[in-house]
């Protein structure tokens, strides 16, 4: 029933596309690759804010293929806010070799293609994507998503089942003893995401 | 950026820093980022390696048949023969959840192609080993720019009010023995050296009854305590003169000779054997062993290796040693005893201070009583000196250590025949005993006595080599799961590994009737004798100092001078030597056991 309604909705989508060049979004992913993205915005309003950078790194078994790491900065309109450039660093002079918005989210597409996506409150992410999306084809990123603090949710949960699992992002990490990589950016937010991933699919 | 975070961590890691910046630049696209659960196994002899691992987090082991031979944490990576030979006896376990780079096997021989890369993996132990430790010795701070004045030995300063005679002036000269006499004057401090006294008392022709102040002719100059050595250098140099007094909270604190001061940096322990000689009392001798510290820093910081460092702690030691015996024994006496130091100060390898281990041996038909209170004297002294008493009472304050030679005789003999675990004590001591002071021939005559009572007797021998695999080599320490078994989340070196050395070193010498004490001078010899070749020798010989000088920094930095340390305090390339050090004891315990058929003895 529920893949019924799956079908239904991703043929909807379908027949709304603009560009019969990103067909390849809707085939059935046949790589046993996942993708991890993490963007990095002037605001945590979709509405108001714009994206700076995407990051995303492939994950295919075990392995975070680092060797195929995906990163694009974005050409941006908006002032970028004191605030958030404390987070994620990009200072206006970091984005002089930036793309223009449509070419770094095409180009973030063909990345992708209709391998499932996997972040942490990808919701976000995704939200933020689709406001570019939308005007420009016409549909929302038709992939499978994973969230991974659902993921540790369901984990944790098990264990205390009345309990408050706590979802930040520093404290997956710490209880699982993973590195943290220091610098917010969206390439290393990704990688250390898909460390989480990787142990909460591949661990015992 | 994450790639930039990436290749820093990549460089950081030795030998990759050694990659020009484009060949790092083309790795780091090459390199992804691998999970690999608990228990995975990721290398064996059937399971070819498919990548170079560097660890980011968690850890692996490595076993060679059922025994752990290393363990590679956060920093390591591994195996480069694997690849290289493509083939491993080893098998590699992940031991903790891993998280790792991946460079694959074909990008990995790609840089191969570096020919300083290349070298680095093909290298055999030793000189990886002696690589590594070049490498540590660069980054250690030259001493010469941050000495500072307070950190001299400084002589005593000779000061006379101006209208002092100059006779009077020159016996508190010789009372103090010093080399100038300090005159107050209102206008500032002026010296008179023996050359004044030569040219203008003796030469001149002046009455040693005027007042010293007439042939008081050049103004000192003077510099603060604090002050850095090369201050003084310079003043030295730039106003052609031999010596500075030294001022602290406006007071004469001493008198900064120019001859000590080049020595300092020549032979800094040329200063500590003149004050030795210079004391006068236990007093004078207390003072001087606050300055070892100073002078061990000092050595250590240089780079000088450690074996050089004991030996030369050793020497002094036996210096200090034998002004006590002098101020404790009288005359007569002296030549009817031999005094002998013992364990770690007879195999001249004690650093920071250890136990008193000494013995006397008192010629056959004097009278021993004669010796009670002067070697009692000789204990307490030395312990007000800082040398602290030995806990097992191996001291010549303890009669069984104070005896006549034929005494010592029957003990040899009883330990040939009953070595239960005191006697194997006692003989393990005694044969580190070296001579100190008295006469030499009593010390000879016991030492050959000893080894023909040893002679061909494999089967005692055997039964003392055994004390080689009485603490396990503590390599499986560095994994995390078992830390909490350990002391405090320490490690003992001298359990785990230097025990083994000095005493599998020690029987195989009696062995071989080695008179060498030296660890290192009898590791030597048994490779002249043949019993161990030249490539083992060397490594056992790196990995003896590499283990004295991790003990020696973890204690200088603890203060104190226990033997654990903390493998998470070392240093990357510490921690490496550290293991392939225990690597060879591990190999040395396997040679002892086949050496003296150890799996046969009970």
């Amino acid at each position: 029933m529920f893949s019924f309604f799956k079908n239904l909705q991703r043929n909807y989508s379908l027949s709304k596309l603009k560009n019969e060049n990103f067909k390849f979004l809707f085939e059935p992913n046949t790589s046993d690759e996942y993708v991890v993205f993490d963007t990095e915005t002037t605001g945590l309003n979709p509405k108001e804010d714009d994206i700076l950078s995407i990051g995303a790194v492939k994950i295919k078994n075990n392995k975070i293929l680092t060797s195929e790491t995906f990163e694009v900065f974005i050409k941006n309109t908006q002032k970028i806010s004191s605030k958030s450039i404390e987070i994620h660093q990009i200072r206006p002079c970091d984005l002089e070799n930036a793309k223009e918005m449509q070419e770094a989210i095409e180009s973030f597409l063909y990345f992708i293609g209709s391998r499932p996506l996997v972040g942490y409150y990808l919701e976000f992410d995704v939200s933020m994507i689709n406001k570019y999306l939308i005007p420009m084809l016409g549909i929302k990123l038709p992939n499978k998503m994973i969230e991974v603090s659902e993921l540790y949710y369901d984990k944790e949960i098990a264990f205390i089942p009345q309990g408050n699992i706590d979802l930040r992002f520093d404290t997956i990490l710490k209880k699982y003893n993973l590195p943290n990589m220091g610098a917010h950016n969206s390439v290393n937010d990704a990688v250390m995401t898909g460390m989480i991933f990787l142990k909460l699919t591949q661990g015992k | 950026m994450s790639i930039l975070d990436q290749r820093k961590l990549i460089a950081s890691i030795h030998p990759f820093e050694l990659l020009s910046s484009n060949t790092l630049d083309n790795l780091m696209q090459k390199i992804d980022i691998a999970y690999y659960p608990k228990e995975t196994l990721l290398i064996s002899k059937n399971l070819p390696s498919i990548a170079f691992y560097i660890v980011i987090k968690g850890s692996v082991a490595e076993f060679i048949d059922a025994e752990l031979h290393n363990v590679y944490s956060s920093g390591d990576s591994f195996d480069a023969d694997a690849l290289i030979y493509n083939k491993s006896q080893s098998r590699f376990v992940v031991d903790e959840d891993l998280i790792c780079y991946e460079i694959k096997k074909n990008d990995f021989l790609d840089l191969m192609q570096n020919k300083e890369v290349q070298s680095y993996f093909l290298q055999d132990f030793i000189t990886r080993h002696q690589h590594l430790k070049n490498y540590h010795a660069q980054s250690e701070l030259t001493p010469f720019l941050i000495s500072k004045v307070s950190d001299m030995f400084l002589h005593k300063a000779c000061i006379v009010d101006k209208n002092e005679t100059i006779y009077n002036a020159v016996v508190k000269m010789k009372e103090l023995k010093t080399s100038v006499v300090i005159v107050k004057k209102e206008s500032g401090n002026f010296v008179v050296t023996d050359t004044d006294l030569r040219d203008k008392v003796v030469l001149g022709n002046m009455q040693t009854s005027a007042p010293i102040d007439t042939i008081a002719s050049s103004r000192m100059i003077s510099i603060e305590s604090h002050d850095f050595l090369f201050n003084a250098l310079l003043l030295m140099t730039q106003n052609a003169i031999k010596r500075l007094i030294v001022m602290e909270d406006n007071q004469i604190l001493g008198v900064l000779e120019q001859l000590d001061l080049l020595s300092y940096f020549a032979n800094h322990s040329y200063l500590v054997a003149v004050q030795i000689d210079k004391a006068k009392n236990i007093e004078d001798l207390k003072n001087i062993q606050s300055d070892f510290k100073n002078l061990i820093l000092t050595l250590s910081s240089k780079g000088v290796k450690v074996r050089y460092i004991t030996k030369m702690v050793a020497t002094l030691n036996t210096k200090i040693y034998k002004k006590v015996f002098d101020m404790c024994v009288d005359k007569t006496l002296q030549n009817q005893c031999v005094l002998v130091v013992m364990g770690s100060e007879g195999r001249e390898e004690q650093t920071l201070k250890t136990d008193q281990d000494n013995a006397l041996i008192i010629k056959d038909g004097v009278d021993v009583s004669l010796f009670y209170e002067p070697m009692m004297q000789l204990n307490r002294s030395l312990l007000e000196i800082g040398f602290p008493v030995c806990s097992g009472q191996v001291m010549v304050s303890n009669p069984f250590w104070r005896k006549e030679v034929k005494e010592y005789k029957l003990l040899i003999d009883d330990w040939v025949t009953t070595l239960n675990e005191q006697n194997l004590q006692n003989l393990s001591i005694s044969l580190d005993a070296k001579y100190v002071a008295g006469d030499k021939s009593l010390l000879e005559e016991l030492s050959t006595y000893l080894y023909q009572s040893f002679h061909n007797r494999d089967d005692v021998l055997a039964h003392i080599a055994k004390g080689v695999l009485s603490f396990e080599t503590p390599l499986s320490l560095f994994s995390s799961f078992v830390l909490e078994k350990s002391h405090d989340n320490k490690l003992d070196l001298k359990k785990g590994g230097i025990f083994a050395l000095v005493h599998g070193v020690r029987t195989l010498s009696l062995q071989y009737a080695i008179r060498e004490t030296n660890t290192i001078n009898r590791i030597k010899e048994l490779n002249n004798k043949g019993v161990i070749d030249k490539n083992f020798a060397t490594e056992l010989i790196e990995s003896f100092d590499t283990l004295s000088t991790i003990r020696l920094h973890a204690m200088l930095e603890s203060k104190n001078s226990d033997n654990y340390i903390n493998p998470k305090n070392l240093q990357k390339i510490e921690m490496d030597l550290l293991k392939d050090s225990f690597k060879v004891i591990n190999k040395f315990k396997k040679f002892m056991s086949f050496h003296f058929h150890l799996e046969m003895v009970r």
